[in-house]
């Protein structure tokens, strides 16, 4: 009990004394977070909005493909990525191995499926009579969309902590492509493996109370954003 | 205004409209009556260029529209569901929608919406939304919200279906006042009869997806004679005993269900009594009833029984029949 009382209270210090590195740390998984959301959520929810309103040829298997992409492995992203980014691999010529550039690529692959299929059934939950309406109504095209997208905020904003939530936990691609290299692409789960291992559970723990924090403000600011847009 | 020419149109292989010729006059109020699934819902999606026919033209203005209608040719029609969905917001968000799309807003928009709320009264509902309203609320905003379009075409799917006689009464008197004022089409698919006899200027019965040659059963033009209450009426060879105090001309219009089948005359508190002949029967295509035809010196009334009282009575076309209804089973329109 000692032990885990005195992880707490040295997560605590650095904590309260703004510890430098827990700190760039922090910031740095914020930014990998928050671009690779940004850009999953902008390809995926267009994606899955097409996926659940068009019918196409194969319409059917890309939907398929998309679901089982949400569940696949990190570290098998991390890995094959990491053979694409390798200064050997057809994408070596980017040098974005050991870069956080790299971790938000694996990040992006990772959330793009949750972002696409979430947002697939999102729309597909909304009466298909909105759309119609909207149609009826003289609405083009986007603004057909942006009028489905407005009845189903609710879910969508759930796609969009859902992407969040995968890309600032995940560890198999941060630590394949990042490396965890110190002050340049150590991230919080990253770094919560390596200080738990080196025996710094202090350390360790302050970053992992970041990293629910992180989650929790970002659930919060959503939670605000939609109680401001029902009715 | 709108034609079609030519027109099949298939979902999922099997045919649901088939017509050689459709046209909404430019300035008239023409009702589409028939049955559930008759394809009036499928009429008013290709009149409303939502979707393109299978097979044959949509002309707009007399130019064929090509398989995907240009949004500016679509803003020029609208169309109101039979179940219509408000959008979240409130009832004026509602209102303003189809005119923001249009760039219609101020003093232009205020003005607009001033009309069509005045008209359909729903000032007090202005600022309420959608899951407080009741569902004949619903569809005089959404009617209200087309109507503010000022589209030359209006098309309306069972506008009323929702409302009590009332709102109904309220809703088409809306339309007339708007009409009065600009001329524009509206087509209005209906299966209340009464409705459409009493406000459409033209009225086309649809039947399995095609327009039926024979007009809605037991309607008649009539002159109504002076006086109050039980009237005696001329119709062809017969006289229509009804219960009305209008005068002047009318349509008379009875409900093949209200008309009582026998082979001779029976005891009864019926004003109208009528023996003729079979002319037809017909089975009805859902359900067990049958459409029994039967010329009444020289007048064709339609009754409709189940397929057990048409086979108790032995009713085959040629056998003598007998045609009993109450002077107030008919509808005076």
């Amino acid at each position: 009990m000692d032990f885990l009382a005195e992880g707490f209270r040295r997560a605590w210090a650095l904590l309260v004394t703004g510890d430098s590195e827990v700190f760039g740390i922090a910031l740095l998984t914020l930014k990998v977070a928050v671009v690779a959301t940004a850009i999953s959520c902008t390809v995926g929810l267009p994606l899955g909005y097409f996926l659940a309103t068009r019918a196409f040829w194969g319409r059917r298997g890309a939907l398929t493909v998309v679901n089982t992409a949400l569940a696949f492995p990190t570290v098998v992203v991390g890995l094959l990525l990491y053979g694409l980014l390798s200064r050997r691999g057809p994408l070596g010529g980017l040098g974005w191995l050991y870069t956080w550039q790299g971790i938000v690529v694996g990040d992006v692959l990772l959330a793009l499926p949750i972002a696409a299929a979430l947002s697939a059934a999102a729309v597909q939950g909304v009466d298909p009579r909105i759309r119609r309406t909207a149609e009826t109504l003289g609405a083009g095209r986007w603004r057909v969309a942006w009028t489905v997208a407005r009845e189903a905020r609710f879910a969508l904003a759930a796609v969009i902590t859902a992407a969040f939530g995968q890309v600032v936990a995940e560890i198999g691609a941060a630590m394949i492509i990042g490396g965890n290299i110190r002050g340049s692409t150590r991230t919080l789960t990253t770094a919560v493996a390596l200080y738990t291992s080196q025996g710094d559970f202090g350390l360790a723990l302050a970053l992992g109370l970041v990293l629910v924090i992180l989650a929790l403000l970002v659930n919060i600011a959503l939670q605000v954003l939609q109680g401001r847009g029902s009715g | 205004m709108v034609e079609l020419r030519g027109v099949r149109h298939r979902y999922e292989g099997r045919l649901v409209l088939d017509l050689e010729q459709f046209a909404l006059p430019r300035a008239g109020m023409v009702a589409v009556v028939g049955h559930n699934g008759a394809g009036k819902s499928t009429l008013l999606r290709l009149l409303a260029l939502l979707e393109a026919p299978t097979e044959g033209q949509v002309l707009f203005n007399g130019t064929v529209v090509p398989r995907r209608a240009p949004a500016s040719l679509r803003r020029r029609v609208t169309l109101v569901e039979q179940r219509p969905i408000l959008f979240r917001g409130t009832v004026r968000d509602n209102l303003e929608y189809g005119l923001r799309i249009r760039d219609i807003g101020g003093t232009a928009g205020n003005g607009i919406l001033g009309d069509v709320v005045g008209r359909l009264g729903l000032a007090p509902l202005l600022d309420r939304r959608r899951h407080e309203l009741s569902d004949g609320e619903v569809q005089r905003v959404a009617v209200a919200r087309a109507l503010a379009l000022r589209t030359d075409v209006l098309l309306l799917d069972e506008p009323a279906s929702s409302a009590d006689r009332a709102a109904a009464g309220a809703l088409y008197r809306a339309l007339a006042a708007e009409r009065a004022e600009r001329p524009f089409a509206v087509c209005i698919a209906s299966h209340q009869l009464e409705d459409a006899y009493r406000w459409a200027d033209d009225i086309r019965t649809l039947a399995d997806g095609r327009l039926s040659p024979v007009t809605p059963e037991n309607l008649f033009r009539v002159e109504l004679p002076p006086g109050d209450g039980v009237k005696s009426v001329p119709v062809g060879g017969i006289e229509i005993v009804v219960m009305t105090d209008r005068t002047g001309p009318a349509v008379l219009a009875l409900p093949p269900t209200d008309i009582f089948v026998s082979r001779e005359p029976l005891a009864s508190s019926a004003r109208n009594v009528f023996r003729g002949r079979v002319t037809g029967m017909a089975i009805e295509q859902r359900g067990a009833g049958v459409h029994v035809r039967a010329d009444m010196n020289g007048v064709e009334l339609v009754a409709a029984v189940t397929a057990e009282a048409a086979r108790d009575l032995a009713l085959t076309p040629g056998a003598g029949v007998v045609f009993s209804f109450k002077a107030t089973a008919v509808q005076v329109f």
